[in-house]
């Protein structure tokens, strides 16, 4: 239990310090900072206060096209990992392609989906959908693959039908997989729907905040997005890490 | 755990000393920066030309004509100047650029101007370039956007970024709140979403996008166009500015500067048609008919008609206070009110500049 606390106090202790730092003004002493360039904790929770309704609905319209993207992106990568395992001959090609679409820049794909849908949520949603799809795709094939030795054998041994060892040991397999995929989806979609802002003709969410912000220079509310942003981030991270404590009990990574 | 404290201690002496390290070397090289430059302007009669960095708002085009005349005319050679234009972008931001000393003096929008002064940027303006505003709101006749009132319920674009103040200020007059009665759409810099609807009504300057659209093949009866200078919103836009720190240091470069960039702008005004081709020789990223319309365009807010050509850049203190004003009723969010003195806005170097 104590282990516990210590676990949890130094790290809290070093970010308290961090602020107190960046609070009593040592980070920009140091590096010849004016407070209207780096702007202090105090006055970005003061900014944040006073433009609470704004940021937070600009908040919920990133995090709603983040989690659509997210579910949708998870869903198809899924299913093309589904299709590679049960039709491992033409089915493989799809996670190649998947593959291959995770090279693409969010850079370069926020603008070009811009041009195919006419909404700023359908622009974000395609976007973290493109994003997603291959973290998923690749982990979940991995999970439906890498079986226990002879534990294949040994259904097909009882002549157990592909259906039953779909569902009695590569579904069960692969749940650790996909939450592994999920934790690392989480932050890309958080970042892809934001970056897709930067681009999209809508002007709300996140991303336009920040972007808007700092061009004129007004850095507190610039940080106050930011700091907007880091708090989804987080807990959406604790909520997946939550489920995989609830789901998957049993996996050596749990214990 | 003693082991762990020691660690810890020797981590924090380390970071200590890494900032303390930067923070004096940081200073070290500001000092010897201003050393070369208070000698550089001493020794400015030696026949050695002086650097002078000049970040433009946007990219090369007729707007910035007045400089690219001067510089192809040799006028800022003959200042002892060496310009160096720097093209601006979409991410690129004049004012933290002419702050943070990558460029020397900037080219911006007062409005824009004044939001970095009031937040404590200790920025400077020199000269008046534009004496009216050039945007417009322009939309197609179908939209059935008569009048500004007419915006409600439908999509206003602008390209934001503190471009977008004077749309703002047309809103609140007409009491549509940007929020609940339309929507505001972030343009993008080609003329596409007007024809393609995703915009009702776009925002545009008469020197450029109007143009953009007019050479697409719509006519001017086609569409409706909002002045802000008839709805009385006009904010000043295109200034010269300086750091006002430099400033007080290089005096003198200054105001060869202006001297020789108002003698660019004013040969430009005078004849459009060629500075049109001087800037279209410098970036052929549009055509020459677009960088001629431009610049005819351009110096008619520079030099309006019955405005005194020897009086091109000179700051009108009254329309300065009005855009002030403005900015300070349509634009609440803004935390302080923006300050209109001398130390904010002078006339100091143009009249030295001018002086005959």
């Amino acid at each position: 239990m104590t282990e516990k606390i210590k676990n949890v106090l130094w790290p809290l202790g070093f970010g308290i310090l961090a602020i107190v730092i960046w609070q009593e003004g040592f980070i920009h002493k140091a590096l010849g900072f004016k407070p209207f360039q780096l702007p202090i904790p105090s006055q970005i929770v003061t900014t944040l206060r006073d433009n609470f309704a704004k940021a937070m609905s600009d908040t919920m319209i990133t995090v709603s096209g983040a989690l659509v993207g997210l579910a949708l992106g998870c869903l198809i990568g899924f299913i093309v990992a589904v299709i590679a395992t049960q039709f491992p001959k033409w089915g493989y090609t799809g996670l190649s392609v998947i593959t291959a679409f995770n090279a693409i820049p969010i850079v370069a794909l926020s603008p070009i989906m811009n041009r195919w849908f006419s909404s700023g949520f359908g622009q974000k949603v395609g976007v973290v959908t493109v994003v997603c799809m291959a973290a998923m795709a690749i982990n979940a094939y991995r999970g439906l693959n890498d079986l226990k030795p002879f534990a294949k054998d040994l259904l097909e041994s009882y002549a157990a039908p592909e259906k039953v060892i779909f569902f009695k040991l590569r579904l069960p397999n692969c749940l650790p997989s996909i939450l592994t995929a999920l934790k690392i989806n989480v932050a890309s979609a958080i970042m892809a729907a934001m970056i897709s802002e930067y681009f999209a003709a809508s002007t709300s969410g996140i991303g336009f905040g920040i972007k808007d912000n700092l061009r004129k220079g007004m850095m507190a509310m610039g940080w106050s997005y930011i700091f907007m942003a880091a708090l989804v981030g987080i807990i959406l991270y604790l909520l997946i890490l939550l489920i995989e404590r609830r789901t998957i009990k049993w996996h050596a990574s749990q214990r | 755990m003693k082991k762990k404290l020691l660690t810890l201690g020797l981590i924090a002496v380390m970071v200590g000393t890494l900032f303390v390290g930067c923070g004096s070397k940081s200073s070290e090289t500001t000092e010897v920066k201003d050393a070369t430059k208070s000698a550089d302007t001493a020794k400015k009669n030696d026949g050695q030309l002086q650097k002078v960095n000049l970040q433009l708002k946007w990219l090369p085009q007729s707007q910035f004509m007045g400089y690219y005349v001067a510089a192809a005319k040799g006028y800022y050679k003959e200042e002892g100047i060496d310009i160096n234009i720097l093209p601006g972008g979409s991410d690129i931001i004049p004012e933290q650029n002419v702050y943070n000393g990558v460029a020397d003096i900037g080219v911006t929008w007062v409005s824009s101007l004044m939001n970095y002064q009031t937040q404590g940027y200790e920025l400077q303006e020199v000269a008046q370039v534009f004496q009216k505003s050039g945007l417009l709101l322009v939309s197609k006749k179908s939209t059935g956007i008569n009048a500004p009132k007419d915006l409600s319920g439908k999509k206003v674009g602008n390209w934001f970024g503190g471009n977008e103040y004077e749309v703002l200020a047309l809103l609140e007059k007409y009491k549509l709140d940007k929020d609940k009665d339309l929507k505001l759409i972030q343009q993008d810099y080609t003329m596409d979403q007007v024809q393609g609807g995703t915009v009702d009504a776009a925002s545009a300057m008469t020197y450029n996008e109007l143009g953009l659209l007019l050479e697409k093949g719509l006519a001017k009866d086609d569409l409706n166009i909002i002045d802000m200078n008839k709805e009385g919103v006009a904010m000043m836009e295109d200034c010269l500015f300086v750091n006002s720190e430099w400033a007080t240091k290089n005096k003198d470069l200054v105001v060869r500067f202006l001297r020789a960039s108002l003698k660019g702008w004013a040969d430009a005004c005078k004849d459009p048609e060629a500075a049109g081709k001087t800037v279209y020789n410098v970036d052929k990223s549009v055509s020459l008919e677009h960088q001629v319309y431009m610049a005819k365009e351009v110096a008619k807010l520079t030099a309006p008609e019955g405005f005194d050509a020897t009086k091109i850049g000179q700051i009108d203190m009254k329309a300065i206070k009005q855009t002030g004003d403005f900015l300070k009723l349509y634009n609440p969010k803004l935390a302080k009110t923006p300050v209109v003195d001398e130390t904010t806005f002078t006339s100091k170097y143009f009249d030295e500049a001018t002086k005959k």
